[in-house]
């Protein structure tokens, strides 16, 4: 499958935990203003690559890393990359949600305040902005002031992704955003990520395969650190090529 | 261990295979019936076309019951929803075979045009088309299936004859005109195995092959067979 320009591309990435290898040689083009999501059994290495995308792994001691990953012509693993500023084009958002516990308000603008932005006005709107972008503005206007640890684990999520979204991010990288949540939270995050890539090209890991094949565009399936199959969600659901994508989907293993 | 889900799946395959053989057998005594103009068999094919409907029904109560409970994908999903369109075309066929049984009082004493018609030939291509789209099922065979599709168009060729000869016949004689009439509305119940038979075949392609082929396998397949012919 030939993936025209390409938000992200990675060629012969290798992931290593000191002498273990977490990731196999992965070469795989993501488009841009689409979803794109990662499945497989737990120790795949799905989440381990959704990390590689912004150097998350940075932080681990023990990590090394071969390959490339170029988002928007530039490789990111760079020497003199500013990783900070890597971070504000490529935002996260986690399967648990990690509020501050501060208000629903600060939580929001907290990057941006860091970023220098002071104007009381300009913050007002990136809040507005962002919780509309996340469905949650109608159900926390008349409560920004509140701590946002008072929120449900499904606004907690939401407002989570509104902060992501405050620092004007190109990808939004997802690790399973609603595994912790109940079907109606689900099913606003789900429509939310439809809604989102409009503007954003998001990546995202789950392990429930429905939601996969309901958000995504693209699908790739990923066994023991190596990229098995990635092809059209459509496809993958349907007609996969590979046989261990079949038996991993049907659920004859996994 | 083998799980729930895939155990489901075997007994809806079981289900299918004894619909497929009852309805086998059903087509197969419906035209003996009519052959012999025995009664007794045409009665027996008519009775038994309860049983074919209650398989009808349990396979359907099955697919509805997988589908919602294990949401299927791939291959498991192909065999359910094809499980669904063999269900209602195997129906049909025992519908069929109920009507042609149906009609074997009134062909006890053969009208002297029945053997001009040889309406033998046409029954035993019909009754071909539906046995072996049933085989290529049970063996999840596409070849076997191919065969089938590209029988029907004989069928059809082999019923328009008939129903040419009938008409002259008709002209020719019209005392005989109820006799033929009947004859002629049963020659294109039969016509209609041969497309249910097609529908099966069809299906069978998809499940194994997971191409869509219905409405094009003349263009998908003997278009293409024709250019190899003619590249050789």
């Amino acid at each position: 499958m030939v993936i025209k320009n390409p938000k992200i591309n990675v060629s012969a990435l290798s992931l290593y935990y000191d002498s273990k290898q977490a990731l196999k040689n992965i070469s795989i083009d993501i488009p841009s203003n689409r979803v794109t999501a990662f499945i497989g059994p737990s120790g795949c290495g799905k989440s381990t690559f959704l990390r590689t995308l912004n150097r998350m792994n940075d932080l681990i001691d023990g990590v090394r890393i071969t390959g490339d990953v170029i988002i928007d012509g530039v490789n990111i693993y760079e020497k003199n990359l500013d990783v900070v500023n890597l971070r504000k084009r490529v935002g996260m958002v986690f399967q648990k949600s990690n509020l501050f516990p501060k208000s629903i308000y600060e939580n929001i603008v907290f990057g941006s305040r860091i970023n220098g932005i002071r104007d009381k006005k300009k913050l007002d709107e990136i809040v507005e902005r962002t919780c509309n972008q996340a469905a949650i503005w109608e159900e926390v206007k008349d409560r920004l002031n509140e701590n946002a640890l008072s929120l449900s684990g499904g606004q907690q999520q939401r407002l989570c992704i509104a902060r992501a979204l405050a620092i004007e991010p190109d990808i939004i990288l997802m690790d399973e955003p609603a595994s912790a949540l109940d079907p109606i939270s689900t099913a606003k995050i789900e429509e939310l990520i439809f809604d989102l890539k409009k503007n954003y090209t998001i990546v995202i890991v789950t392990h429930n395969m429905q939601q996969a094949a309901r958000v995504s565009d693209f699908t790739a399936f990923f066994y023991i650190g190596e990229l098995i199959e990635y092809d059209k969600t459509s496809k993958i659901f349907t007609k996969p090529s590979i046989k261990k994508t079949e038996d991993y989907i049907t659920g004859r293993f996994g | 261990m083998e799980r729930h889900f895939e155990q489901q799946l075997e007994k809806l395959k079981t289900r299918l295979i004894k619909m497929c053989s009852l309805v086998d057998e059903q087509v197969e005594l419906a035209f003996r019936s009519i052959e012999e103009g025995n009664v007794e068999l045409a009665n027996l094919v008519i009775e038994r076309d309860n049983k074919v409907d209650k398989y009808d029904i349990k396979i359907d109560k099955i697919c509805q019951k997988l589908l919602a409970l294990a949401q299927p994908v791939a291959g498991d999903l192909r065999l359910i929803m094809s499980a669904l369109t063999m269900n209602s075309n195997l129906e049909r066929m025992g519908d069929i075979a109920v009507n042609v049984a149906k009609k074997a009082e009134y062909f006890k004493e053969k009208p002297e045009f029945y053997s001009r018609v040889n309406f033998s030939e046409l029954a035993a291509a019909a009754k071909d088309s539906v046995h072996t789209s049933i085989d290529a099922f049970i063996d999840f065979n596409a070849e076997l299936a191919k065969k089938v599709m590209k029988s029907d168009t004989s069928i059809d060729e082999m019923t328009r004859q008939r129903s040419n000869l009938l008409i002259a016949i008709m002209k020719e004689n019209p005392d005989v005109i109820e006799p033929a009439i009947k004859l002629y509305s049963m020659m294109y119940q039969i016509e209609r195995l041969g497309d249910h038979s097609t529908n099966i075949a069809e299906t069978v392609y998809f499940i194994v092959e997971a191409q869509l082929i219905k409405h094009r396998y003349e263009e998908i397949f003997f278009t293409q067979e024709q250019q190899e012919d003619e590249d050789d």
